[in-house]
């Protein structure tokens, strides 16, 4: 889960310090952040500190960590300190110290201790009515939206007949993809960029993440506060999966957020004006650990799998032989179209597509600039069951230190080999010197081209030296010139 | 007096590099220098898209590929 947890952290690292004043008001996002965003030591440090009445000396707080562990513990202290949850002062002593910041340290305690009144983490809805959702109901639809969005990305529609329930996408789920650079129309057709290829292949928490941070970055210039649209985001996180929450407690640009949410499936509304909302897994799962959708639906590949049933985005459908004959059991349009982005496919029956992964393949993929660790991390992603214990099984007797590949190592590696091909040759950009007299005159400033790093090959037989920038050497040459 | 010329610096397999050689005997469109070893050339900065696409297709047309329609 480390590489979505990632991005969140990044964007909110560029954010400026007032930004963080603001957010850290709500205790939801206070606990949002500690929850998601830490790693467990810096975890450890915020509520060692979170209670105290003074600021600790740096020197106790040092001694916490064995010396061994250094780099965790600055680690650590360098991200609390970029989200501005840990800040240095002094004691009275004037010993140098550190505490937790204040809008954070009180929001963390009233999350805790649940001493807060200001509706942070929303307010259940008390009504019981018949249209109560079921989780499972929950999570197939926000599995349909989502796929719907990266249907549209794709582009499914040469697969519309195959049953499923069409997906209407409002106007601004696709100004957001278009503004994001992952789609790009051209003459009302839609088409994907490099950009859209890396993400759809990505795990469903890291898109709706990049999806969630454009639409953050985009609200204020459809006139809505960033600060308020995010902190409303950490409080969908921190909602319960299944229960509905009373939408009249919320603010016009939470309402607005709302309404978007809905058609990414983060949320589900029976209607716009519907008086409850009911968070989907897309949005509780945004500050845990657990992923979405994955397991959720992955049951349903032991039932029957009929065209509605074996939708399969859920982990484990995919298998490989070492032979590239790759089986997906799925009837998904966009798990279809996905596979066969990189993947010649031969035959297609109701819950089961066969292909080849070939060489034509994957060198198209690779034109298209997915590149070749994207192929293998969906491959991986998506491994069925049935592949991850086979293989698990045959590779802890093999060699100790390398990690047990669940694909095929023949395809992964022929996978990785298709692509270097593309990469014939290698360039490097720079200057060639040449004509030198004597060998005395080259040696000097090809040693000095060494010295300051731009030296890239020589060749002491033809008295040529080629290298990255040529400023430095040719003011060499030059002085040297003078002084002879 | 040592000279020094703008360029891309290539480093490939020596059966690549003995393509570009050929390919630049016609017009000389390609190559700065010949730097004499196995895998090393410098040549025109602007002719690497040019020369990258010539190579590809030509290795497509030329290198057997295995399998491709084996039946499955």
């Amino acid at each position: 889960m480390a590489a979505s947890t990632s991005r969140p952290l990044e964007y909110l690292e560029g954010l400026p310090g007032m930004t963080f004043n603001k957010l850290y008001q709500q205790p939801s996002t206070a606990l949002a952040i500690f929850r998601r965003m830490l790693p467990d030591l810096a975890k450890c440090f915020v509520m060692a500190l979170l209670y105290l009445k003074d600021p600790l000396p740096t020197q106790d707080l040092e001694l916490w960590v064995k010396a061994e562990s250094k780099k965790q513990r600055d680690n650590a202290l360098s991200i609390l300190g970029r989200l501005h949850i840990l800040s240095k002062t002094l004691t009275s002593e004037n010993v140098s110290a550190y505490m937790v910041t204040n809008p954070f340290a009180d929001s963390l305690r009233k999350a805790l201790t649940g001493s807060e009144d200001s509706q942070s983490f929303g307010v259940f809805s008390q009504h019981r009515n018949e249209h109560r959702k079921s989780i499972s109901d929950l999570d197939e639809y926000a599995r349909r939206q989502w796929e719907g969005v990266l249907g549209y990305m794709v582009g499914t529609e040469y697969l519309k007949d195959s049953g499923h329930p069409e997906v209407s996408l409002s106007k601004g789920v696709k100004q957001l993809l278009q503004a994001g650079h992952l789609v790009e129309i051209y003459e009302r057709r839609t088409e994907i960029t490099k950009d859209g290829f890396a993400f759809v292949l990505q795990d469903v928490n890291t898109q709706v993440w990049h999806i969630l941070i454009l639409y953050v970055e985009s609200a204020e210039a459809i006139g809505m506060d960033s600060v308020e649209v995010l902190s409303f985001l950490f409080l969908l996180s921190s909602l319960e999966l299944g229960q509905s929450y009373e939408k009249k407690y919320l603010s016009p640009v939470q309402l607005r957020t709302l309404a978007d949410l809905a058609d990414f499936g983060i949320i589900y509304q029976r209607s716009p004006d519907a008086p409850r909302f009911y968070p989907t897994r897309l949005a509780t799962t945004l500050t845990s650990d657990s992923s979405a959708l994955s397991g959720t639906v992955g049951s349903s590949l032991n039932g029957p799998a009929g065209p509605q049933g074996a939708s399969g985005t859920g982990s484990g459908f995919i298998v490989i032989e070492t032979n590239y004959r790759l089986y997906a059991y799925t009837s998904s349009p966009l798990q279809i179209s996905l596979i066969s982005l990189f993947t010649t496919l031969k035959y297609r029956f109701p819950n089961l597509i066969t292909g080849k992964i070939t060489r034509q393949s994957v060198r198209r993929a690779i034109d298209m600039g997915i590149t070749a660790d994207q192929i293998i991390s969906y491959l991986h992603t998506h491994a069925h069951p049935q592949l991850r214990k086979h293989n698990a099984g045959h590779s802890t007797s093999n060699t100790a230190g390398i990690p047990p590949s669940i694909l095929p190592p023949t395809v992964t590696d022929q996978i990785r080999l298709w692509q270097l091909e593309r990469d014939r040759l290698r360039a490097t950009s720079g200057f060639l010197f040449k004509e030198f007299t004597s060998l005395q005159e080259y040696q000097a400033p090809c040693q000095y081209a060494a010295e300051i790093g731009v030296l890239v090959w020589k060749s002491d037989r033809k008295r040529m030296f080629f290298v990255t920038r040529h400023e430095q050497v040719a003011a060499f040459l030059r002085s040297k010139k003078e002084m002879r | 007096m040592p000279r020094a010329v703008r360029g891309l610096l290539i480093e490939c397999d020596p059966s690549i590099k003995a393509m570009i050689l050929k390919y630049d005997e016609d017009h000389h469109e390609y190559i700065v220098e010949d730097l004499d070893d196995e895998n090393h050339l410098v040549i025109k900065e602007s002719q690497l898209e040019a020369l990258k696409n010539r190579l590809d297709r030509d290795l497509d047309e030329k290198i057997m590929q295995l399998d491709e329609s084996e039946s499955d």
